[in-house]
C-alpha cells in the first residue's frame, strides 16, 4: 500500500527515568525508590525521537510524543518538542499507577489507537529503570502492528508502504522488512540525537502543546490498567553493588604501555591458544 | 584555466551575523594579521586556518559550511594584534551558532550539550559524583556566615582524574593559609564555557544566568575558580545578569594570601620550571604575574621563561571547545609548546589550567619528551608547604 508522505504520522513512546546511579531499592515495598533522584529522558528514547525526526525531515508528516506517567514528566517531554516533534500526549492518572508492562502496553496501545492513522511507532529498546524490553513487542501485539526490535538503522519506502530495519544481534545483524504500520524498537546510541533548538523553546513550552489524558478520557477497561491490570508480582528485589573501576594508570613509552596492557588483558581474558 | 569558486551571497545571513556580533564583524578590513598569527599555520603546513578569508566570507553572507569554523581555540593571539579590534573568537562562535541552527555541527558535539543538560557537566559524568574528588578531605559545604570564599571547583577538576589532584592541592593550600572556604558540593552549577565555546549562545546565557542565581541564593560574594575558563565566564559574562559576586582565579587568590602573609612556603622545591600562560588567564584576562609571583615565592625553585611567553604564549589547543573535538596527533599546538618548554632546559612545564595540563601530558607522550613533567602551579605550591 502506497503512502502519501506528508500524511505520515510517527509516534514516539518516551519515558522519563531516574538517573540510574541515584536510584535506591526499597526492600519493604520491593520497588525502586526514586525520591530525590534526578530525572532524565530514557537514553534510547532520545535515539528513537531522532529516528522519527530524520524521517519527518525527509518525508514530512508529524511526530507525536506519547508517554504514561505523573505530571512532572511534562517539562522533559517538551524537550522533544523543541527537538522538532509536533505534539505531546501524556497519559496521567493515579489509576494508571503501579502498571507492569502488560498494563502499560495496553494503556499506550489504547492511546495509539486513538491517534490513528499511525504509520510508525518508535520506542527505545528498553528503559534504564525497568529494563525489560517488553514494551515494544507488547505494543505491537495489542495494536496488531508489525514489529522490528533492536533496530540500529532504518529506511522507509513510502511508495511500497514498507519499513526496513537493521536489527542488531549477537555476532551479526539482520535486515528485516515489514509493511506499515509497525513498531520499531531502537538500539541505545545508534544515532546522535540532535540537541534541542532554543528558537523552538517558547513554542514548545506553550500550554497547548501537551494534551493530558486521564483514564476517563480514554476507552479503557479498568480491569486492564494500573495495578489491577498487572499480573506481574515482584517477589524479590536486591541492590547489586556497583562495580568500582580499577583505574590503573600505565606508564612508559607507547610500546611499553601496549605490552603492559596486553599482559593485563591476558590475565583477565580466558584466551585460547 | 583557473576554476573560480562560485559564491552565493545572502544578505539575511550577514544581517544576523552583524546583529549577533553587535557590528564587530564589520570592522575587519582583511589585513590578514590574524591568519599570520594563528597557531594552526604552525601545525598544518600549507593549510593554515585562514581567519581573514572566513571573516570576509562571513561579511559577504556566504552560507558557510566550512569545517574550519570549528578550529578556532579562542586563544586570542590574533585578537591581541588585530588593528581593528575584531573579537575574532566571538565571530567564530556566532558562525558556529548559525551552524547549530542549520544542523551542521561535527559529530559528538550535540552529546556534549546533552551531557550538560542531564549531568550538569560536559564530561558525561554522573552529577551525584561531583564531589567525589574531595574524598577524605575536609571540604565543608559553603556557608556565607562562616566562609570568606566559595571554592568553585568546576567540572574538569571535579571529574578528571588528573585535574582532581589540582583541586586537592588547592584544598591543602587553603587550609595552610587558614582560608575559611566551602564548596557547593553536588549542587555546584556548570559554568557553561563549553556551550559558549561551541557557539550555542542561548544555552550559555541560560546557564550563566542560572549559575548567578545559585550563587545569589547561597549568599556567595566571592568565588575562587580552579580553571581560567570558569573564571573567565564568571568574571566577564555573569555581570550581565546582575550577579553580585566577585570572581577570581585561584592564582590571584593564592598570590594575595602570600602578599598578606597568610601563606608561607617553607619547604624547598629544587626544580627548574617554566610557566605556560593559559590563554583564558593571560591574554583573555590580563593576569600574567600572579602565577609567576607564586612560583617565585617557592624556595629553591628556579623559574625560566619560554621564548614566547605572556602575551605571546602559544595556546595549548584545548580552548574554544577543542577539548571535545579530535585533533590529529601531529597537528596539536601542545606538541610545539612542549618543544618550547624542552628548549628552556626546564624539568617541569607548569601551568594553571586543567585543559592545558591534559593537552600537554598528551603531547609529552606524542613527542617523546618523557622526562618533562607537566604540573599545575597549585601542585608545586602544595609541595612547598610543610
Amino acid at each position: 500500500m502506497a503512502y502519501v508522505a506528508n500524511e505520515l504520522h510517527l509516534v514516539v513512546c518516551v519515558k522519563v527515568v531516574p538517573k540510574p546511579e541515584e536510584v535506591r531499592v526499597d526492600p519493604q515495598s520491593r520497588r525502586l525508590d526514586r525520591a530525590g533522584a534526578r530525572s532524565e529522558i530514557n537514553p534510547p528514547d532520545l535515539n528513537a525521537v531522532e529516528f522519527a525526526l530524520q524521517i519527518k525531515d525527509r518525508f514530512g508528516g508529524k511526530v507525536s510524543i506519547l508517554s504514561m506517567g505523573p505530571p512532572f514528566f511534562e517539562p522533559y517531554l517538551r524537550i522533544c518538542l523543541a527537538m522538532g516533534a509536533d505534539h505531546v500526549y501524556l497519559l496521567s492518572d493515579r489509576l494508571f499507577g503501579g502498571a507492569d508492562t502488560l498494563a502499560t502496553t495496553y494503556t499506550l496501545a489504547k492511546a495509539i489507537h486513538r491517534l490513528e492513522p499511525v504509520h510508525l511507532v518508535f520506542c527505545g529498546e528498553e528503559s534504564s529503570d525497568g529494563a525489560t524490553g517488553q514494551v515494544p513487542p507488547g505494543l505491537a501485539e495489542w495494536l496488531g502492528y508489525q514489529q522490528i526490535t533492536l533496530v540500529s538503522d532504518i529506511e522507509v519506502n513510502m511508495s511500497q508502504g514498507v519499513v526496513r530495519g537493521r536489527r542488531e544481534r549477537q555476532g551479526g545483524y539482520e535486515i528485516l522488512e515489514v509493511p506499515l504500520p509497525a513498531v520499531i524498537s531502537v538500539k541505545t546510541g545508534c544515532n546522535e540525537p540532535r540537541f534541542w533548538d532554543y528558537r523552538l523553546k517558547p513554542w514548545a513550552f506553550a500550554p497547548e502543546r501537551v494534551t493530558v489524558w486521564s483514564a476517563s478520557d480514554m476507552d479503557v477497561d479498568p480491569e486492564f490498567i494500573g495495578l489491577a491490570g498487572s499480573p506481574t508480582q515482584v517477589v524479590g528485589l536486591e541492590q547489586a553493588p556497583s562495580r568500582e573501576r580499577k583505574r590503573i594508570m600505565l606508564s612508559g613509552s607507547p610500546e611499553e604501555v601496549a605490552q603492559q596492557l596486553a599482559a593485563r588483558l591476558r590475565e583477565v581474558l580466558p584466551l585460547s591458544g | 584555466m583557473t576554476q573560480v569558486e562560485h559564491l552565493i551571497v545572502d544578505d539575511a545571513r550577514w544581517d544576523t551575523l552583524y546583529q549577533r556580533t553587535r557590528g564587530a564583524v564589520a570592522l575587519c578590513y582583511q589585513c590578514g594579521v590574524c591568519t599570520a598569527l594563528c597557531p594552526w599555520g604552525q601545525v598544518r603546513e600549507g593549510k593554515p586556518l585562514s581567519v581573514r578569508s572566513l571573516l570576509r566570507r562571513a561579511q559577504l553572507g556566504v552560507p558557510d559550511d566550512h569545517e574550519d569554523i570549528w578550529l578556532c581555540t579562542a586563544c586570542a593571539q590574533c585578537e591581541a594584534l588585530c588593528p581593528r579590534g575584531v573579537p575574532v573568537a566571538e565571530v567564530f562562535q556566532s558562525l558556529r551558532g548559525m551552524a547549530w541552527e542549520e544542523r551542521r555541527v561535527p559529530k559528538g558535539l550535540p552529546s556534549v550539550l546533552w551531557s550538560i543538560t542531564w549531568n550538569n557537566n560536559p564530561w558525561s559524568q554522573p552529577p551525584s559524583h561531583r564531589s567525589l574528588w574531595a574524598k577524605g578531605l575536609e571540604v565543608p559545604r559553603f556557608d556565607p556566615n562562616e566562609h570568606e570564599v566559595l571554592y568553585y571547583v568546576g567540572c574538569t577538576a571535579a571529574y578528571d582524574r588528573r585535574a582532581q589532584k589540582v583541586a586537592r592541592a588547592l584544598v591543602k593550600l587553603f587550609q595552610a593559609a587558614g582560608v575559611r572556604f566551602g564548596t557547593l558540593g553536588d549542587d555546584e552549577p556548570c559554568c557553561g564555557d563549553a556551550t559558549k565555546s561551541l557557539g550555542y549562545a542561548p544555552y550559555f546565557e541560560e546557564i550563566v544566568q542560572n549559575a548567578a542565581q545559585v550563587f545569589a541564593q547561597n549568599g556567595v560574594r566571592r568565588l575562587v575558580a580552579t580553571s581560567p575558563h570558569c573564571f573567565d565566564t564568571f568574571r566577564n559574562y555573569a555581570p550581565r545578569y546582575q550577579a553580585d559576586f566577585e570572581a577570581e582565579h585561584y592564582t590571584q587568590f593564592i598570590d594575595r594570601c602570600l602578599s598578606e602573609g597568610r601563606l608561607r612556603f617553607s619547604r624547598e622545591v629544587p626544580l627548574r620550571v617554566t610557566f605556560h600562560d593559559p590563554c583564558f588567564l593571560g591574554r583573555r584576562n590580563g593576569e600574567y604575574e600572579a602565577p609567576r609571583r607564586i612560583l617565585d615565592a617557592i624556595p629553591g625553585l628556579e623559574q625560566v621563561e619560554m621564548a614566547r611567553s605572556r602575551q605571546d604564549a602559544l595556546c595549548c589547543g584545548g580552548g574554544g571547545g577543542r577539548m571535545w573535538m579530535e585533533t590529529p596527533a601531529d597537528e596539536r599546538f601542545a606538541n610545539l609548546r612542549v618543544q618550547d618548554a624542552l628548549a628552556t632546559g626546564a624539568q617541569v612545564l607548569v601551568t594553571a589550567c586543567p585543559f592545558c595540563i591534559a593537552c600537554f601530558e598528551e603531547s609529552v607522550k606524542t613527542v617523546g619528551a618523557g622526562n618533562l613533567r607537566v604540573m599545575d602551579v597549585a601542585e608545586l605550591a602544595a609541595m612547598a608547604i610543610e
